[in-house]
């Protein structure tokens, strides 16, 4: 009798040929990663500054110039025009020229200098909610700080008597690209791990070899395990590739420990794989295969709070995300790149995504014989 | 070497194609060698050759969608680029939308050449009328079988009114009946000015061209009319029908002649390939390891020089139930015959002569060109198992799809050592049969045995028993042959050191020796097939499934592969075989006909072909195509069916019928050369069976 270790080793051996012959496979496994982590990293970034400010100065006087002068300090800000009036300055809002606008009062000046307080009127354009939430905080505290530099300078008690003084952990730059990251390398594994997978199983389907190989001896699981086998390798080369970007391009510290960081991806990676085969084996075609592999990445995507946070989400959606391999995959490659934590703090991710590779993969095994129906 | 230059009148006109001196290289491999023909409007033009001849690269170039490397051609009196618009091209390959039914397909078809409104309405009704698909509008392409698939193909080529029509093989693996509908269609459009250029592996078929050309290894070795390419073999054919067959090929062939007079006159034509052909005086060189061209029960050339330069036998070719003897004269090869096989104590059941058919002319000519494939026998290790017993067992076998009984109750009954054949036209249930058989499919009803399993047919230790060769390719294109053939050895795990010798087995009766690290996707279709057969023996199952395994193979290949199977079958493989070469169909010991999914006929091959009504005329005459459709208006269609450039009729009454039928096709202006009774072959048994059962 033939060991069966000979039959699997013929399949590992039949697959690996195949992804070494395949430059599609290469090139999807180089190159998209890369380019996405770097748009993702460079390009997605939450800050806002440079907005365009619109100024109606009813006030004209020395103090309202060293107030807009205040504004625009530090860039956040931009002089765009100067309205004779708030009807101009409406219009330019409504036309979209400028995002800001500011009308100071007639007597700006006069009632500072009396020591009272003084309302300025501003404009915001709310269609970008995002956006405007930010200028009007921005607004906000450079007016407070402004009005406390005053009343510091005039010798009386600050309006505002505590000032909090936030410090930021694990981000101390608060550096965007290491928020994003972590998160897009989970991201690129997902997207190249399941389209790879799935590609490889139904190019079977698609030339009718998966007959002839359903007809040999070999078991459902055989046939599979010889597939992940290499693809997981090469997706773990993928792996090292995102974090070799990480660390060099980002500069990310990376501060838990490497190789654990290496293995629980490792288990990511085969949740990967499990979807992608598990989309194979209920699609028909490869055509097929792309639609639904989008209809079910999208979600995964914007579930995980890779790119947008989970808090600001409706606590439905919230609920939902903890049935996202990808969120938990998120939580573990922050909390080791930028936090540096042990197993130890991981282990409730870490069971669910074990529990997630069993449960996709045990559904590929078993419906792999009978997906010809 | 064009032995037929076209008549003068229509010389004078333009060709409707033009080759000069065409050229295609692929890197280090040159396809076509330099080819020229012409095409004139109207006409049929048919290309034949074996696999890798380079018929497809001539298809491709001609249809503009690849560039010749060097050479001139004309299509329409333009670049072929140019005259798309004017083209028709029917492939192998389904062209069709398998999400639009044949109405919609038909309608984007027209659309794109711009045949629309109430001529679309007429042209497309009349074409899907003619092949039998009119009733089927509504229907999806995907939902149809192979032969109506590649009729619908045909129907789209020509709904857009082209000029010129490309067809490289279309029939491969359709059935008999599909196959003569789609050529009575081509005949009516050929007739209406279409130009029709037509490669196919059925050489029946071939023989309704108006003429051919021979095509070997990238070069045209004979342009002309069917009966030009007859008279240039120079021969005379002796159909031999005997009481054992395989003992009359011995026996004669051991006093075969070595020379043909074709052989002579190629060597003098000085053609640079058969300077090697006149050295190598043998017919069939012997192949490697030691193993004789055809059995090794054949002399040596220098033992059977002393016979053959008496000896009036030159060729002799197996065609299922008979055997075709070419001989250089018609008496003395009766006389020779008759003494070999007397001589032999072999009981001769008919022998009469004729003219050689194309395939005939064909297959001499492979030989003589050395590509009669080695026949080596089989590494066997095994011993397998006890001949008789049961390998498969159905009882009352259904399979649904949906509304849909693709089978209903099928009962077979296939023995270890047995080669049983499934016969029935496309669509007809036979691959959905074999699948449920293997386990591929679970059936909806009805009970399976297979190698005495009842139930979990799919266990490793049962498939692992198993070869399968299904329809489609199944090796990996991406691989090469040698890595496929590793594959296939590991994973049915082949004991590692026999696997070398396994290999090397697949490679020489493939003619691949030397050549293993080819990858698979860049060969023909034939040879495909020959290696995904090898692919599906080399574990030494005891059943075998195969699915058209010689579909798209050529002649010479074909009868080595059965000469394979019927080695199988004698070592004790069950072999469970569908084919639509009926002629091969006459090597199974059993076979079923299924039309819709039930079982009408089955029996021994002589059984069925003594069970069929009536009495088969075969007619001949000048305008066979003309006579045929003219008589299908009058007797029932089945009764009618084109072999060649025969009619075969099938007549209740000959000798009342018979001089209806003369005065008929005298008032419609038919002549009619002879008339004379023949021996049902299996084909005209199928023809019969399956169309009287379609119309029941």
């Amino acid at each position: 009798m033939p060991l069966p270790t000979s039959r699997f080793w013929s399949l590992t051996l039949k697959e690996i040929r195949q992804i070494l012959k395949n430059r599609q496979i290469i090139f999807l496994l180089l190159f998209p990663p890369t380019v996405q982590l770097l748009i993702f990293g460079l390009a997605l970034n939450p800050a806002v500054d440079h907005l365009s400010l619109g100024i109606v100065d009813y006030g004209n006087s020395p103090s309202s110039r060293e107030f807009v002068a205040a504004l625009v300090a530090n860039d956040v800000f931009e002089v765009q025009s100067f309205q004779p009036s708030v009807g101009a300055l409406g219009q330019q809002v409504r036309r979209g020229q400028v995002s800001t606008g500011l009308v100071i009062p007639p007597d700006f000046g006069d009632r500072l200098a009396a020591g009272k307080s003084v309302d300025v009127q501003v404009l915001i354009d709310g269609v970008d909610a995002n956006t405007a939430g930010i200028a009007g905080g921005y607004m906000q505290q450079i007016i407070n700080s402004y009005g406390q530099n005053l009343a510091r300078g005039s010798g009386m008690r600050p309006e505002v008597p505590v000032e909090v003084s936030a410090q930021f952990l694990y981000n101390p730059g608060l550096l965007s690209s290491w928020f994003f990251v972590p998160g897009v390398i989970g991201v690129v594994l997902t997207l190249t791990g399941s389209l790879v997978s799935s590609t490889t199983v139904i190019r079977e389907k698609d030339t009718g070899t998966l007959e002839q190989l359903l007809m040999t001896p070999a078991q459902g699981w055989e046939i599979l395990g010889a597939k992940i086998a290499p693809l997981f390798v090469v997706l773990m080369g993928d792996v090292l590739l995102a974090s070799a970007i990480a660390r060099l391009v980002f500069g990310l510290p990376f501060r838990g420990n490497y190789f654990l960081f290496l293995a629980l991806s490792g288990v990511y990676v085969f949740v990967c794989i499990s979807i992608g085969i598990l989309l194979a084996t209920i699609s028909r075609t490869q055509q097929q295969v792309v639609l639904t592999s989008f209809f079910f990445n999208v979600p995964l995507i914007q579930l995980s709070g890779a790119i947008a946070p989970i808090e600001s989400m409706p606590a439905f959606f919230r609920t939902l995300s903890f049935f996202d391999p990808l969120r938990h995959y998120v939580t573990i490659a922050r909390s080791l790149i930028l936090k540096g934590v042990g197993i130890g703090a991981l282990l409730p991710e870490v069971f669910t995504l074990v529990a997630f590779a069993v449960l996709l993969l045990g559904i590929s095994v078993n419906r792999f014989r009978a997906q010809l129906n | 070497m064009v032995l037929s230059q076209p008549p003068a009148a229509i010389a004078a006109q333009t060709s409707a194609i033009a080759v000069r001196s065409l050229r295609k290289r692929y890197g280090a491999v040159e396809a076509l060698k330099g080819i020229d023909f012409a095409v004139q409007p109207g006409e049929i033009f048919g290309l034949i050759g074996p696999d890798g001849a380079g018929k497809t690269t001539t298809f491709q170039i001609l249809a503009g969608v690849m560039e010749s490397t060097s050479g001139e051609v004309n299509v329409l009196g333009t670049a072929p680029r140019n005259a798309r618009l004017d083209l028709g091209y029917v492939t192998q390959k389904f062209s069709l939308y398998a999400d639009l039914s044949i109405e919609e397909n038909m309608r984007y078809s027209a659309g794109l050449r711009q045949v629309e409104g109430a001529e679309f309405e007429s042209r497309a009704r009349s074409l899907l009328q003619r092949v039998d698909l009119d009733r089927f509008r509504d229907r999806l392409a995907g939902q149809l079988s192979g032969g109506m698939k590649q009729k619908l193909a045909l129907c789209c080529a020509l709904v857009a009114r082209p000029q010129v029509l490309l067809l490289d093989e279309p029939t491969t693996g359709v059935d008999p009946v599909s196959r003569r509908e789609f050529w009575d269609l081509l005949a009516a459009v050929a007739a209406e000015g279409v130009t029709v250029v037509a490669a196919t592996p059925y050489l029946d078929e071939a023989e309704r061209c108006h003429r051919i050309a021979l095509i070997y290894a990238g070069e045209i070795q004979q342009i002309g009319t069917v009966q030009e390419l007859r008279d240039n073999l120079g021969l005379r054919r002796m159909e031999v029908r005997a009481e054992s067959l395989d003992e009359a090929e011995r026996a004669l062939s051991q006093v075969q002649g070595t020379e043909s007079p074709l052989f002579k006159g190629a060597a003098t034509a000085g053609d640079p390939s058969d300077s090697i052909a006149s050295e190598a005086i043998p017919p069939a060189p012997p192949g490697k390891g030691g193993g004789l061209n055809r059995g090794t029960e054949r002399p040596l050339s220098k033992g059977a020089a002393t016979a053959g330069d008496a000896s009036a036998i030159v060729d002799i070719q197996t065609f299922g139930d008979r055997l075709d003897v070419m001989v250089t004269d018609a008496e003395r090869g009766d006389q020779q015959i008759r003494a070999v096989l007397a001589q032999h104590d072999i009981a001769l059941k008919d022998l009469r002569q004729d003219e050689p058919t194309l395939e005939n002319v064909f297959v001499n000519q492979l030989r003589q060109q050395g590509l009669d494939p080695a026949y080596l026998e089989f590494p066997a290790y095994r011993s397998g198992k006890e001949k008789g017993g049961r390998a498969i067992d159905t009882h009352r076998l259904q399979k649904t799809f949906g509304s849909f009984q693709a089978v209903k109750g099928v009962d077979i009954t296939v023995r270890y050592g047995e080669i049983y054949g499934l016969l029935g036209a496309n669509g007809a249930g036979k691959t959905t049969t074999i699948k449920m058989l293997c386990g591929l499919l679970p059936a909806s009803g009805g009970e399976i045995e297979l190698a005495g399993q009842t139930s979990d047919l799919n266990r490793s230790e049962v498939r692992s028993r198993i070869g399968y060769m299904s329809q489609k390719f199944t090796l990996y294109d991406d691989l090469t042959i040698l890595q496929n053939l590793e594959f296939y050895c590991g994973v049915y795990g082949v004991p590692k050191k026999l696997r070398r010798e396994k290999i090397d087995w697949v490679l020489e009766t493939c003619g691949l020796a030397g050549r293993e690290n080819l990858t698979t996707g860049s060969l023909p279709g034939g040879w495909k097939q020959r290696v995904s057969f090898g692919a599906s023996v080399m574990h030494e199952p005891d059943i075998l499934f195969l699915d058209e395994p010689t579909s798209g193979v050529d002649p010479l290949a074909r009868r080595q592969f059965w000469r394979l199977i019927r080695d199988f079958a004698r070592r004790g493989t069950a072999i469970l075989v569908t084919t639509h070469y009926l002629e091969e169909a006459e090597n199974c010991n059993t076979m079923a006909f299924m039309v819709a999914g039930v079982i009408v006929a089955q029996g021994s091959p002589s059984g069925i072909k003594t069970s069929q009504p009536g009495q088969l005329i075969e007619l001949v005459s000048g305008q066979t195509q003309a006579a045929s459709d003219f008589l299908k208006e009058r007797l029932e269609p089945w009764r009618v069916a084109i072999f060649g450039d025969r009619l075969h009729l099938v007549l209740d009454h000959p000798e009342r019928e018979l001089d209806e039928i003369h005065r008929w096709l005298a008032e419609a202006d038919i002549e009619v050369q002879s008339a004379r009774p023949i021996p049902f072959s299996l084909e005209d048994a199928f023809i019969g069976i399956v169309q009287r059962a379609e119309g029941a």
